[in-house]
């Protein structure tokens, strides 16, 4: 504290700037994903995975199934909260997580099989992602330990870091905290030799978690990380589903306006990160968000970004496919790679999208 | 409302934050830190030593301090010219004993020991001059060698000669009164200083070579290209400092009645630091004789009271080397960061907390509710035009808007697909309104209101207003007049929407939201201009009403409209017609059914509307966060209002999304559509109006069916 409020006396003097990291190297901004094929448009996509030849995804309260040759998707199940994860069971089945902390474990047929119910707010409340160890191991990393998956914004905006990673074994349904203090983990992979790797999105980062010790892999992204998940051959597909922004930032430190904000405003209309934006003119807007000749500039500041990332084995970014502040297909959740094809969730853009081949290599 | 909004309410109201981004923009801002330095010293010593302003005291100091202005006076010069003079010290010996020995050795004139004195100086200079005007030698090294040999050929001379003076019985009562003597109480080397000061300072700021010398300092090369004899420049002013040590010299060896061999050294160093402690920048072009003055009276005060607290002339030095030091970081640093520290400090946001307003979402049911109307508008001009603030059609129904690039552009009816310059003003041409004539009146932003006659002749007829007494900016210029319209009796009612801003800054205003707009009247009769009516929150559009003896204006940053009485029984009051508006107001027309139209500009985001309740978060975003990164209104989505006289509101026409016209600046009404005009918008758009009067037109409406 002593030291902060010695920078603010400095701050007065010289002004201290805020950065973010810069969107270069393997993340050089390009047009990738707005030059897309999109396979459907459907409100709110999420949660690609393939289960048992079938590529499910979820909208809503609704599990979808995406038609093989084009075809409109299909609904197959419905559920009584928004789903909030999905995860593929190595035997067939599918482990699905609803936004009001319930964990449904299905069968082939989507028959329900077992529910593990939220149970305690120091335990399953705001499961982000999960993740089949192997067919009787479920881990699970909640986002935060008092806002449920769809208030995340809530959770960055007060400085949220009380995210967990849950190991659960289904046969005897027992739960361990393998790490708690997380910053709105939200994504999970299996890592080299056990290790399980954690996106952390208010951190902007990925680490690893092996036998209780952590250690960050990737940090000081651009945007806030997603789901991961594995690509064909090998590394893995980051979905970063929103955008670092200067004046969020800045806005994270002024705890009074913030405050009021949290207080008064509804959540559409913060200065948060957000999965879409411009549409609503109660939205803010900053200065070089303006449209000006009729123009809004790709490279202006903005609440939502459309941004998937291509990482090695080793966690770092070797390609990445963007969808800029002009662009539509904004707030990227989740990927899938189905044996190099490569398929994402647009959220914001409200469509799915196929990745072409003139993209795939920028 | 919390105690600390309360707070923070009474502190920015009352704090006048913004003068020190004013007074920093002043050219004067620069001799703040020495003067304040100045008094410092004199309180300081003066209030450590007893005695210090005793009339002795203060004689002795101003004795010496006439020499010693002198000297900076001439170093003053050379430092703007660019260069810099270790050699005065030298010179100013050199000087000395060629006035003495005129005087003693050779017992010739007293006037012939001055040009003497001053020749010797002059030479001097002038040796400095060629090698470093036309050798070009560094000015640094070139000084220093000269100082050495001068100081060589001194020291020489002085123990040859210093018997021969000293025992000399040569004895002058005019030679007595310039070292002993005084005029009107003032020692006469003081007095000389004065007079050295008022001429160096005349040839400075009002003759042609002085301005050289500030602008080769300022810089070189552009001086060059300006066509300035740089070299010649430059030897001038080694020369005029030679001259000026010669003069200081010859005061010296009056005063001394000799020289020793102690005579003028350490000189340089002293009127090194007095002219930079002063503020003459370093780098040339930047200072003046007054800083140079206030650095000499500093030096001396401070040498004189260390050596009357005890301390010996090592620690004076010490203490002078330290100053220089100082000031040449301050130097250097404020330099490089004024403007920066400019840009930083001017935004002095204030507290403005904005009432709830009601709802202007498409579903709100409320009467401001905004509709996607405006999508389905023909374009005209699209790529072709940049920035028609305002657009206005003429009785052929030809449309006139104004560019970003200076140009007030038609387009020609029928079609609106052919177009022409039809008068090129400068400035961004923002407002516009036909007279009684058909000669247009344009509100140019950042110059002033002009006129542009059928025959495309452009004339100005407004470039300031009467200036207010308490105000640190020049607030009589117009920065950015916005609309305008004409009353009956042809007087033009205009906005000048801020002080604060330049035309193209407008945004900015909105981040400070400070009331500092104004309505202007300029009267053709008189061609004068004044104030009708200030502290406005960003005054923006005007309208007559069809009374003609009003006028509805908008407050953008207030969402405000207000109408206000100019003639009739009302005359001179105020009356709010429209408050708390979800949109930000910006030009006001008349329409066909006797109602009004109002654009909106932008909309009112929940977001900004806290944080124009917290300046200090708007202050610290300004200088914390690049200005791209800054909150703004929502300015991406305006619309279009219809109201009546009552406030109602009748209509209103928006874009959601923003596709086709993001922001709405500006509407005409003309033979059945509506002309819709965006400041920041590549088109115009034309919208046909259900119902509406197919043969009404503005014109019209103003000026009778004769025009």
């Amino acid at each position: 504290m002593n030291a902060f409020s010695f920078s603010r006396v400095l701050d007065f003097f010289r002004g201290k700037a805020i950065t973010i990291p810069p969107m270069d190297g393997a993340l050089r901004p390009n047009s990738a994903l707005d030059d897309a094929i999109a396979l459907a448009h459907i409100p709110a996509p999420d949660n690609l995975v393939s289960s048992d030849q079938r590529t499910l995804f979820s909208s809503g309260k609704s599990l979808y199934e995406l038609g093989t040759q084009g075809g409109e998707p299909a609904a197959i199940a419905h559920f009584d909260s928004e789903i909030a994860a999905l995860a593929a069971c190595p035997d067939g089945g599918l482990g699905l997580a609803l936004d009001d902390g319930r964990i449904l474990l299905l069968d082939g047929s989507l028959k329900v099989l077992s529910t593990i119910p939220a149970i305690g707010p120091e335990k399953l409340f705001c499961p982000t992602a999960l993740l089949f160890a192997d067919k009787d191991t479920l881990l699970v990393v909640q986002g935060s330990s008092h806002v449920r998956p769809s208030q995340w914004a809530r959770d960055l905006l007060e400085l949220g870091c009380s995210g967990s990673l849950w190991r659960i074994d289904l046969r005897t349904g027992n739960h361990e905290a393998l790490l708690k203090g997380l910053a709105w983990p939200n994504g999970i992979a299996a890592g080299a030799n056990g290790a399980v790797v954690v996106s952390e999105s208010w951190k902007h980062r990925l680490v690893e978690i092996a036998n209780r010790r952590t250690c960050t892999l990737l940090d000081k992204l651009p945007g806030y990380p997603g789901r991961l998940s594995p690509a064909s051959g090998s590394g893995f597909w980051l979905a970063l589903f929103a955008p670092r922004n200067r004046l969020l930032e800045f806005v994270l430190g002024e705890n009074d306006y913030r405050r009021i904000m949290i207080a008064e405003v509804d959540p559409r209309f913060w200065i948060a990160p957000a999965l879409s934006s411009g549409i609503d003119f109660r939205e803010p807007l900053q200065c070089g968000g303006v449209k000006t000749m009729g123009v809004h500039k790709p490279w202006s500041p903005t609440r939502s970004y459309g941004l998937l990332v291509r990482l090695d084995a080793d966690f770092q970014p070797v390609a990445s496919y963007h969808s800029r502040a002009n662009g539509t297909r904004h707030g990227i959740t989740s990927a899938l790679d189905l044996d190099g094809r490569v398929l994402a969730a647009s959220r914001g853009g409200n469509s799915i999208i196929e990745l072409t081949a003139g993209a795939k290599k920028p | 409302m919390a105690l600390s909004e309360s707070l923070a309410r009474l502190r920015y109201k009352y704090i006048p934050d913004h003068l020190i981004g004013e007074i920093l923009s002043k050219r004067w801002a620069d001799n703040l830190v020495p003067l304040l330095f100045l008094l410092l010293t004199v309180a300081g010593l003066g209030s450590f030593i007893p005695n210090f302003f005793t009339i002795q005291s203060l004689s002795d100091a101003s004795r010496q301090l006439g020499e010693f202005s002198i000297v900076v006076i001439g170093l003053t010069i050379v430092m703007l010219g660019g260069g810099i003079d270790l050699s005065v010290g030298a010179i100013f010996g050199l000087t000395a004993f060629a006035a003495v020995s005129v005087v003693y050795i050779f017992a010739m004139p007293i006037w012939l020991a001055f040009l003497a004195a001053v020749g010797v100086g002059a030479l001097a200079g002038a040796f400095n001059g060629f090698l470093i005007g036309y050798l070009r030698l560094r000015a640094f090294l070139t000084t220093l060698v000269t100082f050495i040999i001068l100081r060589a050929i001194f020291d020489i001379l002085v123990v040859d000669h210093a018997a021969e003076i000293q025992l000399s019985d040569v004895s002058s009562p005019t030679w007595d009164f310039i070292g002993d003597g005084t005029i009107l109480n003032l020692p006469v080397s003081f007095v000389a200083a004065i007079v050295v000061a008022i001429i160096a300072h005349i040839f400075l700021t009002r003759l042609r070579p002085g301005w050289h010398i500030l602008a080769v300092g300022g810089s070189r090369r552009s001086a060059y290209n300006a066509g300035i004899a740089v070299r010649r420049t430059i030897f001038m002013s080694y020369v005029i400092s030679g001259v000026c040590c010669g003069i200081a010299g010859f005061l010296i060896a009056a005063r001394l009645s000799g020289v020793g061999p102690g005579t003028g050294a350490g000189l340089e160093i002293m009127a090194l630091t007095a002219a930079v402690v002063g503020g003459n920048s370093l780098g040339g072009g930047r200072g003046s004789i007054a800083k140079g003055l206030m650095g000499a009276v500093v030096v001396l005060v401070l040498t004189n009271g260390l050596i009357r607290l005890g301390f010996n002339s090592g620690a004076n030095q010490m203490v002078l080397g330290v100053v220089l030091a100082l000031a040449v970081i301050l130097d250097v640093r404020w330099l490089k960061n004024r403007h920066k520290m400019l840009a930083k400090v001017y935004v002095a946001p204030i507290y403005a907390k904005m009432d709830a307003s009601r709802s202007a979402a498409p579903d709100s049911g409320s009467p401001y509710a905004l509709n996607d109307r405006l999508a389905n508008t023909e374009f005209i001009g699209l790529g072709e035009l940049e920035g028609p603030e305002d657009v206005i059609l003429d009785n052929d129904d030809h449309l006139y808007c104004g560019t970003r690039h200076g140009d007030v552009v038609r387009y020609f009816a029928p079609d609106y697909k052919r177009h022409e310059v039809f008068a090129h003003t400068g400035g961004f041409p923002l407002g516009l309104a036909f007279d009684r004539d058909g000669a247009l009146k344009v509100c140019v932003g950042a110059m002033g209101l002009y006129s542009i006659t059928p025959d495309k002749e452009v004339s100005r007829l407004s470039a300031e207003t009467n200036r207010s007494r308490l105000s640190v900016i020049d607030d009589a210029r117009l920065r950015d007049p916005n609309d305008c319209d004409i009353a009956p009796d042809g007087r033009i009612f205009f906005t000048d929407s801020t002080t604060r801003y330049d035309a193209h800054d407008w945004a900015l205003d909105s981040i400070e939201a400070r009331p500092t707009g104004r309505i202007l009247c300029y009267d053709p009769r008189t061609g004068k201009t004044r104030t009708v009516l200030d502290r406005l929150t960003y005054a923006n559009g005007v309208c007559m009403a069809h009374d003609g003896q009003s006028f509805f204006f908008a407050e953008s940053w207030a969402c405000r409209v207000s109408r206000y009485w100019f003639d009739g029984p009302k005359a001179g009051t105020v009356e709010i017609v429209i408050k708390d508006m979800p949109g930000y107001p910006d030009n006001i027309n008349r329409a066909s059914d006797g109602r009004y139209w109002m654009a909106w500009l932008g909309m009112r985001t929940p977001s900004f509307d806290i944080a124009l309740r917290k300046p200090g978060m708007r202050r610290r975003m300004t200088r914390r966060l690049p200005q791209d990164d800054w909150l703004f209104p929502n300015i991406n989505q305006g619309g279009v209002v219809k109201f009546d006289e009552n406030g109602e509101i009748s209509d209103v026409l928006g874009n959601l999304g923003g596709l086709s016209h993001p922001m709405v600046t500006s509407m005409r009404e003309h033979k059945g559509y509506l002309y819709v005009g965006g400041i920041l918008n590549n088109r115009i758009g034309r919208y046909k109006l259900d119902g509406a009067d197919p043969a009404w037109t503005s014109n019209r409406s103003y000026w009778g069916a004769k025009s």
